[in-house]
């Protein structure tokens, strides 16, 4: 039944590709990539990536459709007509072809016998339940054994939020006209009264949920990375609805600004601690003197939380900028 | 039982993804991808307890929650074109 379903889902997928790539409305394109996003995310989870499915569904059909649809609100719908050339389709049957050709070399689906499978995955396995104890073996990897890639993620994160920010603006700036990317829909969705009343209930549990996750991590799916994007999508969701400036009333630009630094200082001073501690940086065991179990689940919270603080503010200050970009357009 | 559930999700996916790509309105895309976003929900449901994960439904929740929002969006972006493109 399962591989009937995911053959189904390649099927929806492949369909959507050629779609997106050849409509020329981009509002439709953009609804199409949330589907795109969604048939990910449910492959993701036949597959028991539920982690990676869940990061999907949060930033590739939740943020990632937003933001598209923020940019398009400030470019037009329409997309240019195209200039028929065939240099750029020869570039890229080329590096198609160059893809295709490259996973001749990789190991077969489920091969148990591939690099994955047998390089420290299985120590990783094995060793977590005594390590660190806790039952998200997908977390232990992230956030300790692989705790200095997840932090350069982080910078790259927080590298992406301010090259994004230096380009619209932190949306300070200009004088606060009515039509503001908020207060324009602010006007507009208080005749939408069934949403005004199901946001006002709803936006709480969607920053609960958020919470949740952020701190249920060790133990189901999700992490910092998810509960930060469906934090900041609990504060976007309420300033579409209430306007823009009711959001930056509860939380200010500047402490959005802050949090995006705060989050990866809070990262780094975890490793610096377990550095004082007597450990290798970002070496939780010496958190804890008497239980290294303990330290590295404590490492772990805490390095999880540096990442949502960061993530939420990131996608929280690139609202602020588009918001603040349509008000002066 | 779940099996049959399933195929009949699977079944209105198609139908609702033909939608979106046809259009021929903005309207007939957002309703489209709204209910692509709820059959997304239940077939993840479905396959968690088809395949013995029902905790899968944590899953589930979050695409639930993400699809409100969008759906607001959506209706933002509407508003930004004045009523749509056709």
């Amino acid at each position: 039944m399962i591989p009937l379903i995911s053959a189904a889902l390649f099927a929806f997928l492949l369909a959507v590709a050629v779609a997106v790539a050849r409509t020329r409305d981009l509002f439709a394109a953009a609804m199409l990539t949330g589907i795109f996003s969604l048939l990910s995310a449910g492959l993701f989870t036949l597959l028991d990536a539920v982690d990676v499915a869940f990061t999907e569904a949060a930033v590739g059909a939740g943020i990632s459709t937003l933001l598209i649809l923020g940019t398009l609100s400030l470019t037009g719908s329409p997309e240019a007509p195209p200039r028929r050339s065939w240099a750029p389709l020869g570039v890229v049957a080329l590096a198609g072809g160059a893809l295709l050709y490259a996973t001749l070399d990789m190991p077969a689906f489920g091969d148990p016998g591939a690099p994955a499978h047998l390089h420290v995955a299985p120590e990783y396995l094995a060793d977590t339940p005594e390590d660190i104890g806790i039952p998200n073996v997908v977390t232990a990897v992230l956030a300790s054994y692989r705790g200095y890639d997840t932090l350069g993620e982080l910078v790259v994160i927080l590298a992406a939020g301010v090259g994004v920010l230096l380009l619209v603006g932190s949306g300070d700036g200009g004088g606060g006209g009515e039509r503001a990317l908020g207060s324009e829909s602010h006007v507009r969705m208080r005749e939408k009264l069934v949403l005004r009343v199901v946001a006002r209930r709803l936006v709480p549990f969607v920053l609960l949920f958020a919470l949740y996750v952020q701190f249920h991590g060790d133990y189901g799916p999700g992490g910092g990375f998810q509960a930060g994007v469906v934090f900041a999508a609990g504060l976007i969701l309420y300033g579409m609805i209430f306007g823009v400036d009711e959001v930056r009333r509860v939380v200010g630009p500047r402490a959005v600004e802050v949090g995006i630094a705060a989050g990866v200082l809070l990262f780094i001073g975890v490793g610096v601690a377990s550095l004082l501690g007597g450990a290798n940086f970002l070496d939780y065991s010496a958190l804890d003197p008497h239980d290294p179990a303990h330290g590295r689940h404590l490492g772990i919270l805490g390095i999880e939380l540096g990442v949502g603080v960061t993530v939420a503010s990131v996608m929280t200050a690139i609202y602020y900028g588009f918001a603040g970009r349509s008000r002066r357009a | 039982m779940f099996a049959a559930a399933a195929i009949a999700v699977l079944i209105t996916m198609a139908l609702a993804l033909l939608r979106a790509l046809r259009g021929p309105t903005v309207y007939d895309r957002i309703l489209a991808l709204n209910m692509f976003g709820t059959k997304t929900v239940l077939l993840i449901a479905v396959a968690g307890f088809l395949t013995g994960r029902p905790e899968w439904l944590d899953l589930a929740l979050l695409y639930a929650l993400i699809g409100f929002v969008l759906r607001n969006t959506k209706y933002r972006g509407l508003g930004a074109d004045e009523g749509g493109t056709p």
